[in-house]
């Protein structure tokens, strides 16, 4: 097998469940795989496996792409050696999308069936692992949660050894909370607005695109008791959308998902 | 009984199944479990959890409760933005806790992640009622039999519960010859198996009292003693009053039936792949 590098794209928010009219950061994802038909696979874990989501997702995915996403909470409606297949459906992807919602719930639901190990191989290997919200998090050694209360600090797979703060535009007080959360000692680490993806190669930060003209992202980091930010640059892919030979056709005209598009690891 | 009384109470109400999700037009069992909160309009929480906190489960709990003497609500823990205080707090000003059917492997490493599991224990101690069916119900023991990554298997519980807890027992009976080797093999230990429809009370870990919102409905013991498994059934108080005498000539009949094809998956049931169940 040749060895890809391995690739994590983080979105601060955007992406088919956020941005309806916009194709354009994941149309940049799907590029990443270099497959023609992208086999895609989506983890709506941290919403709970949100039947509403899953649609969202195969309308966005399964015109260009073969299709498929995993609920944790149906695999009881499973054939059987259901576990293996868990492992090897994943492993088989160019591209695993994981949905937003609560991070802490997700993680404790993929580590309860051993996804946490799953997705470590995958991203080895060169798998692209991607998603905005509670599916950027995860991915990071340290992130900030808003959830039931003041927020706080929880820690992810930590296959990118950095923090991260989502939605950094969209709710005013995140970016305080996430200066006092570094200033108190949390790792450095990476904050985006909605629209922006920060994309990893390794675990390096490689390039950060948008799909809204103004969108920001930051490096955060303590230095001498004092909390940085630098603002990072930012590409906006508005202009070089039509190039794209991955674009997948948008909502207005994707089909709705058919029988062998819907195709899931648990039939849920 | 007292108020003093009351307040020594550590109740666990243990449903086979049954109750708003799956008896839509029964509610026997959600008004018994009203009955057991010492307050005349109680606090009822519910955790859709095991569900993923499906919308369907919390409309039907609404739908069962709202126009209860009662005030109801639910926490969800995937849904953003809803609630801006601790759970602690929210939980533990709750007269009953009432936990859902679902996934009891990610019930509880959810509830662990958010450390849930300890505020429902410290919740408990302090006299809250636990409640929950199928998963919720299961989660309370030192195991059950669950269906999280497909075929049945046994799964360690809280363990607020001495023993194990099976559910389901007739309506979906894949379930009883996973738990009964899983006692004979000690991986479990002796417990209960509860029909749907069928809740068990327990007060301070002892077994209290069984009952059924459905004629015909049952739970059993069993226990490995050398070896050997010994059960012995429990006949449930049926709630709502007494059953029509074309309920319960039902009854035996169904019964009957229900005995013959347990013997039937006992006697093969070492030796048989669940799907053919």
């Amino acid at each position: 097998m040749r060895t890809r590098t391995p690739q994590i794209v983080a979105l601060g928010g955007g992406g088919f469940s956020m941005e309806k009219d916009s194709t354009l950061l994941d149309d940049y994802i799907l590029a990443l795989t270099k497959a023609r038909r992208p086999r895609v696979c989506f983890l709506p874990t941290a919403s709970g496996d949100a039947d509403h989501y899953v649609v969202r997702f195969y309308r966005r995915f399964s015109a260009g792409c073969e299709a498929s996403h995993i609920s944790m909470f149906r695999r009881d409606q499973g054939g059987r050696g259901v576990e293996d297949d868990l492992a090897s459906h994943l492993l088989g992807q160019d591209l695993i999308y994981v949905g937003g919602g609560n991070v802490v719930s997700m993680l404790g639901v993929w580590r309860a069936h051993g996804l946490d190990r799953v997705l470590r191989e995958a991203w080895q290997r060169g798998i692209v692992l991607c998603g905005p919200s509670a599916g950027s998090l995860c991915w990071f050694s340290e992130a900030l949660s808003a959830f039931h209360g003041p927020p706080r600090r929880v820690g992810g797979l930590g296959l990118l050894p950095y923090s991260n703060c989502v939605h950094y535009d969209a709710e005013p007080a995140r970016r305080a909370e996430y200066h006092t959360l570094v200033r108190e000692g949390m790792r450095a680490g990476y904050a985006a607005d909605d629209g922006v993806a920060l994309h990893f190669k390794g675990t390096k930060l490689d390039r950060v695109v948008s799909s809204r003209e103004r969108g920001g992202a930051f490096h955060v980091r303590r230095s001498a008791g004092q909390v940085r930010e630098t603002a990072l640059e930012v590409s906006y892919l508005g202009e070089r959308a039509a190039k794209s030979k991955h674009a997948v056709r948008t909502s207005a005209t994707a089909k709705q998902p058919g029988r062998s598009a819907a195709r899931a690891v648990v039939l849920a | 009984m007292s108020a003093s009384d009351r307040d020594k109470r550590r109740l666990i109400f243990a449903m086979g199944g049954g109750g708003f999700t799956m008896e839509p037009t029964n509610p026997l069992l959600d008004d018994y479990v009203l009955t057991l909160a010492a307050a005349k309009e109680p606090r009822i929480l519910f955790l859709p959890t095991a569900s993923g906190d499906t919308t369907t489960q919390i409309n039907a709990f609404y739908a069962r409760f709202g126009g209860r003497a009662c005030i109801p609500r639910y926490v969800s823990l995937f849904r953003l933005g809803e609630e801006e205080r601790p759970l602690e707090e929210i939980v533990l000003e709750q007269d009953i806790v009432y936990v859902g059917g679902g996934s009891m492997r990610n019930l509880l490493a959810i509830w662990r992640a958010h450390k849930l599991d300890e505020i429902l224990l410290e919740a408990w101690r302090k006299g809250t009622v636990l409640a929950g069916i199928s998963a919720g119900a299961m989660c309370w023991f030192e195991g059950g039999v669950t269906c999280s990554s497909g075929a049945p298997e046994p799964l360690e519980g809280l363990g607020l519960l001495e023993g194990s807890f099976t559910v389901h027992a007739d309506g979906e009976p894949e379930r009883l010859p996973v738990w009964l080797s899983s006692l004979r093999s000690g991986e479990l230990p002796g417990g209960w198996a509860a029909d749907d429809g069928v809740g068990l009370l327990f007060n301070a870990g002892t077994l209290e009292r069984v009952v059924s919102s459905r004629p015909g409905a049952g739970a059993q013991r069993v226990d490995a003693i050398a070896g050997e498994l010994v059960r012995h059934r429990l006949e449930p108080d049926l709630l709502g009053g007494a059953p029509s005498t074309f309920g319960a000539v039902l009854d035996d009949d169904v019964r009957e039936l229900r005995r013959v094809q347990r013997l039937r998956r006992e006697m093969t049931g070492e030796s048989h792949r669940f799907e053919d169940v």
